[in-house]
This record gives structure tokens, C-alpha cells and sequence, in this order.
């Protein structure tokens, strides 16, 4: 299994904070050795490899995860939560998942 | 029925230039296990399009407790309107007395709505979409210029998909604006929630909705003692290509 976090550097250059709360809940959680490789999608380099493999995957969010397996299509998490869940299988609390889903989708306010 | 990965990205190019109509007889036509979520406002009009297609399609609606009284007759009007049954789902109860219990029942003033619409509608709505493979939602590009300019008529929901499966999300009527919604329900004489008449644009949860005055956006009529535009995790120069 090969695991990829893409984080984003924002138009101005600054790292996002979403993408900061994230790294940081890796190394406090002891889980970024299980990340292989982490991309940078840079907002103002349309050629950047994490901006290329956030339109290879259909991805127009960041921070994510792509994992890939051998002989299976490569799986994509954009909830950090559902990432720690499935794929590290790990326990994760149905409040930090929810709030993380209502912070980062707030076009699901009006469901 | 489908179950394989459908390129949204590709579908949606062609899907963008389709009437709502089209948008949900092609859904229809291509997934058996679809849900249409209707929140008891003017997104009747899926139903109503729905049912000209299949009289069989299911109906989410999410009751967060918090509803005016209005909206349940609605949403009843509408089960005995077309004859269908609306899968109406409730927050879990713990849930729900565990945050009312530390934070009271009015928290989303203090703090933000999103804790509050987690667990009144994001958990159940998450639970349901575990067991469909696509759902359709009435959300449109106007309701928010902040927050929902750039949705897609189709896409693949990586948020709420089942692990090792694909949902397929289905926005019919993001190019609608809301004078086309309401031509529609007028042309058709369908049902429609009575606050509309009581001058509410948009409508979810009683203190969460208020209603606006001319000129004013709908979105003034919900979360108004909150900051509208917060859109941070968007990758801007892919949404370009």
C-alpha cells in the first residue's frame, strides 16, 4: 500500500490551515510514518504534483489522501477522519468526523 | 442499474447543459438504489420531476426536531400529494441529548451551526447514504455565491460513500436559479410550504431561519449571525481546468 497526502499552499503562498490541523494530527498521532509521500498542490503552479494529481483524481479540495493498492483502482479520502478509519483502522470519534464534514462542506448547509 | 465508477467529471460537461428533467431520468435510468433528499422546501420540485419518470422513487427527508410546524404539514401534504412514502430520519437521540445537555439548546448562536447540524442532520443523513448508490439533492448554485458557485450536476461523493464503493451525488438543478423553481411549482400548481407566502426564501430549521426583506439574498435568511463566506479548502487552480 502506498499512501500520498497532498496539502495546499494557498494563491498568496501561505500553507492552508486545514492542511496544517491535519499534519499535525499526524505527528501527534504517530500516523505520518504511514504516510509515503506528501505532495504539494501550490495554487499559483497549475504544474505543481499535487495540483496534477489532485485533476488526475478529480479532486478539488485539499488537504487528501490517495491510496493505492496493487491491482486495485486508487482510492481517494478527503475527510481526514474517514481516512484515519478505513485505512488505518483506527477508532475515531462520530463528533470530530461530523464537525470535520460540516467545517469542509459547507454547500451541505442547505440539505 | 450501474455499479460501476461513472467519470463524472466527463458526465458533468455533458449533464451541465441538460434541463433538471433530463438530469433526473438520466439518474433514474441509471441507478435502481437512488434517493431523493427533500428538505420541505421548494425542492418539491424534484419529487415532482421524479414522479413524472418513476412513481417508485425513494424520498429522504431529514427531521432534525427542529422544523417549523409548517414544514411537517408540508412535508405530510406532500406524502399524501403524490402517494409516496418520504423516509422522514431522525438524529440519534443520545446524540442529540448529549449536546443539549452540555451546551443547551440553543449552542449555534454561541458558538456555530455546524455541531448542532452534524448530529441533527449530517448522522443521519451519512447513516442512510450508506445503504444507496447515488442520491439526488436540490441544491443550486444561487442559494450561496459563497459556498456553492461551483457545484456540479453530477459528481462522485468521496465524503459519504460506503468504504471500497461509489455514491454518486446528483445536483438537478444547479443552474436553476430560485425565479426558475418557483415558475416551475406555479406552472405546475404543485404543493408548496407556506411559510414561502409568510416572506421565508429559504427554509431549514425554525431559529435558524428567518425570513428576508426585497432585495435581501436567501441566504440572509439562514445562519445570519454568522460569517457567510468561509471556503478555504477549495484547490482553486484545479476547479480552473
Amino acid at each position: 500500500m502506498k499512501i500520498t497526502l497532498v496539502k495546499k499552499l494557498l494563491a498568496d503562498g501561505s500553507p492552508c490551515k486545514k492542511c496544517g490541523d491535519v499534519l499535525q494530527k499526524l505527528e501527534e498521532s504517530g500516523y505520518m510514518s504511514r504516510i509515503d509521500e506528501v505532495l504539494v498542490a501550490d495554487e499559483r503552479d497549475p504544474d505543481s504534483a499535487g495540483i496534477k494529481v489532485a485533476a488526475q483524481h478529480n479532486v478539488n479540495r485539499a488537504p487528501f489522501f490517495v491510496v493505492e493498492e496493487d491491482g486495485k483502482a486508487p482510492v481517494i479520502y478527503t475527510v481526514y477522519f474517514k481516512f484515519v478509519k478505513e485505512v488505518l483502522a483506527q477508532k475515531t470519534s462520530e463528533t470530530d468526523e461530523l464537525k470535520e464534514i460540516m467545517n469542509d462542506n459547507p454547500d451541505l448547509d442547505y440539505i | 442499474m450501474t455499479t460501476e465508477v461513472l467519470d463524472t467529471l466527463d458526465l458533468d460537461r455533458h449533464l451541465q447543459s441538460q434541463s433538471p428533467l433530463d438530469v433526473i431520468k438520466y439518474a433514474l435510468e441509471q441507478f435502481d438504489n437512488i434517493a431523493i433528499s427533500f428538505s420541505g422546501a421548494e425542492d418539491v420540485v424534484l419529487i415532482d420531476m421524479a414522479m413524472e419518470i418513476s412513481p417508485h422513487a425513494q424520498v429522504l427527508c431529514l427531521d432534525t426536531g427542529r422544523l417549523h410546524p409548517q414544514t411537517y404539514r408540508f412535508i405530510d401534504r406532500v406524502r399524501e400529494f403524490y402517494g409516496i412514502d418520504i423516509d422522514v430520519l431522525s438524529p440519534d437521540a443520545a446524540a442529540v441529548q448529549q449536546l443539549v445537555k452540555a451546551k443547551g439548546l440553543y449552542s449555534f448562536y454561541k458558538d456555530n451551526h455546524q455541531e448542532c447540524c452534524g448530529i441533527r442532520k449530517i448522522a443521519p443523513l451519512r447513516k442512510k447514504l450508506l445503504e444507496v448508490d447515488a442520491w439526488i439533492t436540490g441544491q443550486r448554485k444561487d442559494q450561496s455565491p459563497g459556498t456553492r458557485a461551483g457545484i456540479p450536476v453530477i459528481q462522485d461523493d468521496k465524503v459519504f460513500a460506503r468504504p471500497d464503493a461509489s455514491l454518486t451525488k446528483f445536483n438537478p438543478l444547479a443552474n436553476w436559479s430560485s425565479q426558475q423553481v418557483w415558475a416551475y411549482i406555479r406552472d405546475r400548481d404543485i404543493p408548496y410550504n407556506e411559510l414561502h407566502d409568510h416572506g421565508y426564501i429559504s427554509i431549514g430549521c425554525e431559529p435558524c431561519t428567518r425570513p428576508v426583506g426585497p432585495n435581501q439574498h436567501e441566504r440572509e435568511g439562514r445562519w445570519w449571525w454568522e460569517d457567510a463566506t468561509k471556503k478555504e479548502c477549495g484547490l482553486h487552480a484545479a476547479n480552473g481546468r
